[in-house]
């Protein structure tokens, strides 16, 4: 479901992380045990996103994960297939009054139902809840509330058609709204709350909501085949209905290039939200929250960028390589890098856009929109200056860092050497994967250049 | 309130918006002066604002029209076109404009709005997301926009309590009247070379369809008759507020005109001048004018993109048509031409 297709997306982090060591909080003896279990039920439900949320910092951890597993129980409830509407919707929309009810459980969740765990001991997540400060309640009994209602809604919805789809635009916004931008608005509160970022960001509602689409909305356009064959429409029909008479055309060959086109439509559309993350990145003081939100971004354009103009979205799901999404973890720890990472990828989709795409024009413009805020945010000029910086900071880090590097024991030198290992054989694939693709374009466009293609030059 | 009364220096393709917008409000006196009587123009819109010739570098031309029409804001936009002889730009652009202001002072008009250019910041050397604090250059890139930053600085330093100035930086104007960038980029399809691509395609260019650019002076306008003008001596950027490649505006309006290049030749910048300098040098010994020149290589790979910042929080100016409508307005316009 919605909140599995974000997780999905990150949960490559957790393969990749080979060189931090993660706090351990679930084996903690130090931790309280009631905190520890909820550790432990986080990476039940999602060990990516237990990541990320371990990298947090002390006053904002415990909240996120609270949030996080309040609204994985909300979720786990919504996609149930085995509980009838009048008993599911009831809970859906009261979920933000029994979270207040101490020793809360819930066993009715069908047999199969994944994450059906965390309701037979969501007492523990509620007792941690109640024990939040008042104003990270507020928060998360707030976004609950309106998920809830929202989810209501639409499982009504999807029980009545037999199926999901969506119709307009503004209902593809409205419904990204209640999956993803809640979140994104939750957090930023979270954020402002914590005091460990400015409090105007608890206000930034517009654009919190608009990172939480950008993410959902990138994962919809990848998911699409496997969305279909679920009876799932989330492209809009306002958009498919311009390219095909039914949605399900989008797979037959004969409509390939109707299909790119219609891709093409969704990424613009997605394309439109691309600033609003890198203009909240920049508003960021806090390392940690700045990793915690910039990671996922990133990876959401470079997701779009693989999937732009990409048949095999028809076919399969399209994820970014593993290599990728190990660089994406590794350089999206600063503004610097995150704006250098977004105009990578805003000039990958550049490249392949084509003027015999009805959207060629709408890419573009979206394109030279992420070029101009990232810009404004980084100006090329202090990228410069960065560099300088940062290469005399690496060189005197690594003079007063040599007797330490003797230190290292022989596993962690051994580890060192495969992690290298495994660098090289990236690169060495990545470049014969370049040299195949290169081959296969010049055969089959059957590229040629002609001197006569010269003369038409007008020289003289 | 009084009747406003609006003089328009300049009735062709920017003059010629404006008058068409002046007439859209109600309660107002238009005047248009131009070289040449606009028939067209007049036909129109059916007479509903006079028409005024003269010689706009001749003083007793200029003030025998302020004596008559009597203007409270003069909009001032006349300009020669790009590649002619250097005495002409400055006599129209710098003589002609000292002469305006000479007679907005002497019948006490209110406001003036002079048409500059982002040309005045050019210098070959890219603008990356420049705005107003971007200085003017000591060399120019061409007598055409040395002209222009002359007559601008004029305008500003003519700002005063009673005379109220201010100055609209355009980049890259385009639509319906167009004779130059949109002509000049369907010339390039008609001889058959869109296959062909200068630089990476990385350069950044604002382009401006010329309906927002006609809105932005009467923003500007009303802001120095306004009871507080912010506006008063001060310059502005005005572009779409949509960059985009520089190659990919080309492309958009082939691809509107029914063409898509097979495929792309790419000449990365430093062939692109080697190739441009021969040109020249060849054309040079045959007397003859070059089309490749090293002026295009280094325009067609240069960032030239402007921060409209201070025009949104001063004028409260929003570009009021896009982009893709804009390119689809011109080239229907284009088609309408063709029928005459």
């Amino acid at each position: 479901m919605s909140l599995a297709n974000r997780i999905e997306e990150i949960r490559c982090l957790c393969q990749y992380k080979l060189w931090n060591d993660l706090p351990s909080y679930g084996e903690d003896e130090n931790v309280p045990q009631n905190i520890r279990r909820c550790y432990q039920l986080l990476d039940m439900t999602s060990r990516s996103f237990a990541v990320v949320i371990k990298e947090l910092p002390n006053g904002i951890r415990e909240a996120v994960m609270i949030f996080y597993l309040v609204l994985r129980g909300l979720d786990t409830v919504e996609d149930d297939m085995t509980l009838p509407l009048d008993k599911k919707l009831p809970i859906l929309r009261d979920f933000y009054k029994t979270i207040e009810v101490e020793g809360w459980t819930f066993n009715e969740s069908g047999p199969n139902e994944k994450d059906r765990q965390l309701l037979v001991e969501f007492d523990v997540v509620i007792k941690e809840y109640l024990n939040l400060s008042e104003g990270y309640r507020n928060v998360i009994s707030n976004i609950t509330k309106e998920m809830g209602d929202g989810m209501a809604y639409y499982a009504s919805l999807a029980e009545k058609n037999d199926g999901f789809s969506v119709e307009t635009i503004e209902d593809f916004n409205k419904y990204c709204h209640y999956v993803a931008g809640l979140v994104g608005i939750g957090l930023s509160r979270l954020f402002a709350q914590s005091k460990l970022e400015d409090p105007d960001l608890a206000h930034s509602q517009a654009i919190s909501n608009s990172l939480g689409l950008f993410l959902q909305k990138v994962n919809i356009i990848r998911d699409y085949r496997e969305d279909f064959d679920d009876n799932r429409h989330f492209w809009p029909r306002e958009i498919w209905s311009k390219y095909t008479s039914s949605f399900g055309d989008l797979c037959l060959p004969d409509n390939s290039e109707k299909a790119l086109e219609c891709l093409s439509d969704m990424t613009a559309n997605a394309l439109t939200h691309a600033t609003d993350a890198l203009v909240y990145l920049s508003q960021l003081k806090t390392q940690e929250i700045f990793n915690f939100c910039a990671i996922p971004q990133v990876m959401a354009i470079a997701t779009l960028a693989a999937v732009f103009r990409n048949p095999d979205v028809f076919q399969t799901n399209v994820k970014i390589r593993k290599g990728q999404a190990v660089q994406i973890i590794l350089h999206s720890v600063n503004l610097k890098n995150v704006c250098d990472l977004f105009l990578r990828y805003t000039r990958d989709i550049h490249y392949k856009n084509t003027p015999k795409d009805p959207n060629f024009l709408k890419i573009s413009i979206e394109c030279g929109k992420i070029e101009q805020v990232s810009e404004s945010l980084f100006p090329r000029r202090f990228r410069e200056m960065y560099e300088k910086a940062y290469v005399s900071k690496l060189s005197e880090q690594k003079k007063g860092n040599g007797t330490q590097k003797a230190i290292l024991n022989d596993e962690q030198k051994e580890l060192y050497r495969k992690d290298l290992q495994k660098l090289g054989i990236s690169i060495l694939f990545v470049f014969f994967i370049i040299l195949v693709c290169l081959a296969v374009i010049f055969y089959v466009f059957n590229i040629r250049i002609h001197w006569s293609d010269f003369k038409e030059l007008n020289l003289f | 309130m009084p009747m406003n009364s609006v003089l328009v220096i300049g009735s062709g393709f920017l003059g010629g918006h404006i008058i068409r917008q002046l007439c859209e409000r109600e309660n107002l006196r238009i005047a248009a002066f131009d070289l040449f009587e606009n028939e067209k123009l007049l036909h129109e819109l059916h007479g509903q604002f006079t028409m005024y010739t003269g010689d706009l570098t001749k003083q007793g031309d200029i003030e025998r029209v302020f004596e008559e029409f009597h203007p409270r804001v003069v909009i001032h936009t006349a300009s020669p076109v790009h590649n002619l002889a250097r005495d002409i730009y400055f006599e129209v652009n710098v003589d002609g404009t000292a002469n305006i202001i000479k007679a907005c002072q002497k019948f006490n008009v209110d406001a003036l709005v002079y048409t500059s250019s982002a040309g005045v910041v050019f210098n070959g050397a890219d603008l990356i997301n420049v705005d107003e604090s971007q200085p003017i250059p000591e060399v120019h890139m061409d007598a055409y926009n040395e002209s222009k930053a002359l007559a601008e600085k004029q305008v500003l330093e003519a700002s005063s309590e009673s005379l109220k100035t201010a100055a609209l930086r355009v980049a890259g104007l385009f639509g319906p009247g167009d004779r130059q960038l949109v002509p000049g980029m369907l010339s390039v399809l008609k001889n058959g070379q869109t296959k062909f691509q200068l630089g990476d395609n990385l350069n950044l260019f604002d382009f401006t369809y010329i309906e927002n650019a006609a809105y932005a002076h009467l923003l500007a306008m009303d802001n120095l008759l306004s009871s507080n003008p912010t506006a008063n001596g001060q310059v502005f950027f005005i572009t779409n507020g949509q960059v985009i490649y520089f190659w990919d505006f080309a492309r958009a309006i082939w691809a509107h005109a029914g063409h898509v290049p097979p495929y792309i030749i790419k000449f990365p910048r430093p062939v692109g001048m080697l190739l441009a300098t021969a040109a020249e040098w060849v054309c040079y010994f045959l007397k003859k004018e070059p089309g490749f020149t090293r002026f295009r290589v280094q325009f067609s790979c240069a960032n030239r993109y402007f921060n409209i910042q201070k025009a949104e929080d001063v004028l409260k100016y929003h570009p009021i048509v896009d982009l893709e409508e804009g390119i689809r307005r011109t080239l229907a316009w284009m088609d309408t031409e063709k029928k005459h």
